[in-house]
């Protein structure tokens, strides 16, 4: 599970609504995945990105030069947008887990893949 | 319908002759003249998807194309320079080079007339050009790996979670290896049994006259002494003649014209006769495989095919950046084609089946396993409350304003009512009918309205949620 798919993931217990994001990242297996940097890809991406949470996450990480935000005029800046390609897109959480911030349920992270099922109790009607 | 014949081998009683004449098939002339070769080729396409597949062809190919009233056929000019690109195209099954096409042909009154019709029409035909066409084909085909093997590796290679290596594509092309890997588990999704009247003359009768067995290869036998077969797809009401019959006249003329031997099963020719009411299209096949099981090696019980997995995405229109979710993604079918042809956007894929998450996992490499819904699928009482639960879901996680959504469905009745409940957030744009297998069903383009959604949990006035990009 890359952070970038991490920004996007929410929990869906019933009843936590929007306070289900973020969820809280948990590793015990992590890898580097070397990708093809694409800066129109990434610079695009920067505005979508969900900014405290990714901080949040890469925090856990402990992934070190983690621009705080998007600085002036990053969409040139090769730097800043290398940086933001490899957290978002080359680290892979492989084993551990997501926890709903509003709810404490946790759902598991194997082989990459999350697990976000819920029994028929947990979902919202 | 028309009706079911038994198999005949009448072609094959025909006197084989050993005659060491034969046509030749390609000159041996300068390199220019087939360099200047223009041809009509045509491609079978998932049926309702043939101006997503005529937008591609002009996309990738600038050539405008013709779409038949034959259903699923798209008709287009290349020149043979094209030929690689064309076999690239990612919404054809199958393509065909034409030898002729009749507009309005004429059926004689009475079926013995019809069929001497055929029989003399197949030394008239202009075979030479779409011949050459077949043999620098084949050539091509040659250069192709036989049976790629897959591993997690290569298809990791391929798709790099969800955003693909260009330069990798672009070699691809280029060698013309292209991203088909054969599959070897039956498609359980393709019901067989289709509507149409499709007659090769094949069979237990016929297991006598192989001489090969099924371990042979397609090696190169003598490249005059080709073999072949022919194909007939009939459809109209009016004809007094059935598929099997015209496949086996026109064969047989075919095989006294070039002296090419008839083989059912290890052919190197498959020439096609294609009548749709009044027109006629005479083709020589250009893919053996269709096109469609490309990309997967593990099957479902329910793999959508990937030149229709295909056609949906391109009804979206991604664009670069987009993010792609199908929350059913069974086998993987969109996300892999998604990943290939849109590199330049993030796509996510799950489903709440852990067993095709695996099967998925081992085709793509990125995935999330997720379920919004509390509903499983497969039967029409559940759809009641899926499709509603999942229209819902699709609101919240989609954009107001520039949001799309692509659904195939063949319960198309509790689709459109629950759809109905909906327009607040979703607004139909355009319906694709398909048939699939034989299944009528319809693939909706729906797009996200501007109207923010609004969670229940939140309906008490606090601010709205954060999630929606």
């Amino acid at each position: 599970m890359k952070l970038l798919t991490h920004n996007l993931l929410s929990s869906h217990v019933r009843g936590v609504g929007p306070r289900g994001f973020p969820l809280r990242l948990q590793a015990t297996e992590v890898r580097i995945n070397p990708v093809e940097f694409n800066p129109d890809f990434v610079a695009r991406m920067i505005p979508k990105v969900e900014w405290a949470a990714l901080l949040e996450a890469a925090d856990t990480l402990h992934l070190i030069e983690v621009p705080k935000e998007p600085i002036e005029g990053y969409e040139h800046d090769e730097e800043f947008l290398r940086k933001m390609h490899h957290i978002l897109l080359e680290v892979e959480v492989l084993e551990g887990t997501l926890q709903c911030p509003e709810s404490g349920r946790l759902f598991p992270i194997s082989r990459g893949i999350p697990n976000m099922l819920l029994s028929d109790e947990e979902t919202e009607t | 319908m028309s009706d079911v014949e038994e198999t005949t081998n009448q072609l094959l009683d025909v006197n084989l002759h050993e005659n060491q004449r034969a046509i030749q098939v390609t000159e041996s002339g300068p390199r220019s003249e087939s360099e200047h070769l223009h041809v009509t080729v045509g491609a079978t396409v998932p049926t309702g998807f043939e101006q997503t597949a005529a937008d591609e062809v002009r996309e990738k190919l600038g050539s405008s194309c013709r779409i038949s009233k034959d259903r699923g056929k798209i008709y287009f000019d290349i020149s043979v320079e094209s030929l690689a690109q064309v076999h690239c195209l990612r919404s054809v099954d199958n393509l065909f080079v034409v030898v002729q096409e009749f507009k309005d042909y004429q059926f004689k009154e009475t079926k013995e007339e019809v069929l001497k019709d055929f029989e003399e029409l197949a030394g008239k035909l202009p075979w030479s050009d779409p011949l050459k066409i077949w043999k620098i084909n084949t050539s091509f085909k040659k250069k192709k790996t036989k049976r790629k093997k897959v591993t997690q590796n290569s298809s990791k290679e391929k798709t790099d979670n969800g955003r693909g290596d260009k330069t990798d594509e672009r070699d691809v092309k280029k060698e013309f290896t292209s991203n088909v890997l054969d599959s070897q588990i039956l498609d359980y999704y393709e019901n067989p049994a289709i509507k149409e009247e499709i007659s090769t003359l094949v069979g237990d009768d016929l297991a006598s006259c192989k001489e090969e067995t099924d371990e042979s290869s397609r090696e190169e036998t003598d490249p005059e002494l080709l073999k072949f077969r022919v194909t007939c797809n009939r459809a109209g009401e009016k004809h007094c003649f059935s598929s099997n019959e015209a496949a086996r006249d026109f064969g047989g003329a075919v095989q006294d014209y070039f002296k090419w031997k008839a083989d059912m099963t290890n052919f190197d020719v498959e020439v096609l006769l294609n009548i749709h009411d009044n027109e006629i299209v005479v083709g020589i096949a250009l893919t053996e495989e269709s096109l469609h099981r490309r990309n997967i090696t593990h099957f479902g019980p329910t793999t959508l095919r990937s030149t229709l997995a295909y056609g949906m995405l391109r009804l979206c229109a991604p664009q670069p950046t987009d993010i792609i979710v199908d929350p059913m993604c069974g086998t993987g079918a969109i996300p892999i084609e998604g990943a290939t042809e849109w590199s330049n956007c993030y796509h996510i894929a799950g489903d709440n089946n852990p067993l095709a998450v695996n099967r998925a996992a081992n085709n793509i490499s990125s995935l999330l396993t997720k379920s919004q819904v509390k509903e499983g699928m497969g039967s029409k009482k559940r759809n009641w409350n899926l499709y509603p639960a999942c229209l819902r879901e699709m609101s919240r996680v989609c954009r107001p304003g520039t949001g799309r959504a692509v659904l195939l469905t063949q319960d198309k009745k509790c689709f459109i009512k629950a759809l109905s409940r909906m327009g607040h957030v979703w607004r139909k744009v355009h319906t694709v009918w398909v048939n699939i297998g034989g299944l009528h069903a319809a693939v909706y383009l729906l797009k996200r309205t501007p109207q923010p959604f609004v969670h229940p949990s939140e309906q008490d006035g606090e601010r709205s949620p954060c999630t929606q990009r």
